[in-house]
């Protein structure tokens, strides 16, 4: 008759109070269950026994940054380059007004690099169509202007673009074999290429084919990728030495191969 | 030998790609009928070409502007049949 008391002693309105009842002697205690905290990394907070520490922030190792204004751009609405776009049936074709032979590519293959960071018509096309021109026909004219050709390759690649990354690898490969000693030119200047390429090297093809935009072939991103990042064999000269850049390093798979660049 | 002035007498389209094709291609992409009007429009003798392969690798248009090809075949399969053959 426990319950009658208790519910004698406190009870004035019998419908709304709830009825209290004792544990029996065999019942086991009821666990108190702590309201799990959930909070940042280190701090007090997360010292407490009940916190629950929320993940680090996404770092944004593979978000694509914002474009900025290019030289290439202001000296083509400007109307310096010796350039004009023609139509024809298979598309767009380039009209150089000047040969280019007779271009200074210390003034204009740095520039035409710099166009490699442009993602629309005519800038992105006349970049492309430009660099492709002016490696064919440049000779010996383009190893000493691929110091300043660096920069504009990495801030094209730092971008994080897909879409600028394969044409940057294309161009990379297609810069390895337009001229002699070019390759070996291009080893001092691996550690601001690869790291960004590093960041890429893990995504499998089903992730690199999701993120290349709408018109680009899974075939052509398999075989930007391949040959520019898993390549073997040296184009001219020797590959570099196991040990150069450290074992492990990205530089060891970056190898452009001739027979490659002709598949693309 | 063609004439200094001479013009073609007949002109069919090319149903198979060969490497004569693939010139002709190239020059009537630069507007010309082919190597002869060429020569006679720009006055030139010879004309540039790929020593690996003797495609035609530069051409100096009616408007002076330069186009380049490369060293590959530029002509698709399904750009052959519109490509004419002069006969002279």
């Amino acid at each position: 008759m426990v319950a009658e008391k208790e519910t004698l002693s406190l009870n004035k309105c019998p419908d709304k109070m709830p009825k209290r009842t004792k544990l029996l002697a065999q019942q086991p205690l009821p666990v108190h269950q702590p309201h799990s905290l959930v909070s940042e990394g280190f701090t007090v907070k997360a010292m407490m026994k009940n916190s629950v520490v929320r993940g680090p922030p996404v770092a944004g190792a593979f978000k694509e940054r914002p474009t900025k204004p290019t030289a290439f751009r202001k000296f083509y609405e400007r109307g310096d380059f010796p350039i004009a776009l023609e139509h024809d049936s298979k598309g767009n074709k380039i009209a150089w007004k000047v040969e280019i032979e007779k271009l200074d590519y210390h003034h204009y293959l740095p520039l035409f690099f710099e166009g490699l960071c442009e993602m629309t018509f005519p800038y992105e096309f006349f970049a492309r169509q430009g660099i492709h021109d002016m490696l064919e026909h440049g000779g010996n004219k383009i190893l000493p202007v691929i110091p300043q050709l660096i920069i504009p390759i990495k801030n094209a690649l730092n971008l994080r673009n897909r879409q600028v990354i394969c044409v940057t690898l294309k161009v990379l490969q297609h810069l390895a074999v337009s001229a002699e000693m070019v390759g070996e030119a291009l080893v001092p200047y691996y550690r601001q290429i690869l790291p960004i390429l590093n960041i890429f090297k893990n995504m499998n093809d089903e992730q690199w084919a999701k993120w290349i935009r709408a018109g680009q072939t899974l075939k052509q991103a398999r075989a930007v990728r391949h040959p520019s990042l898993e390549s073997s064999q040296g184009t001219t000269g020797k590959r570099p030495q196991e040990g150069a850049d450290g074992a492990g390093s990205p530089s060891r798979h970056f190898w452009f191969n001739e027979a490659n660049f002709q598949q693309l | 030998m063609a004439s200094s002035d001479a013009k073609p007498k007949s002109v069919s389209r090319a149903k198979k790609w060969s490497e004569e094709i693939e010139n002709l291609y190239r020059f009537q992409q630069a507007g010309y009928r082919d190597e002869t009007e060429y020569k006679q429009v720009k006055q030139v003798s010879t004309v540039d070409r790929w020593p690996e392969t003797g495609y035609v690798k530069k051409l100096q248009r009616r408007d002076n502007t330069f186009y380049y090809y490369n060293k590959q075949r530029e002509c698709n399969d399904k750009e052959v049949h519109k490509v004419k053959i002069y006969a002279y």
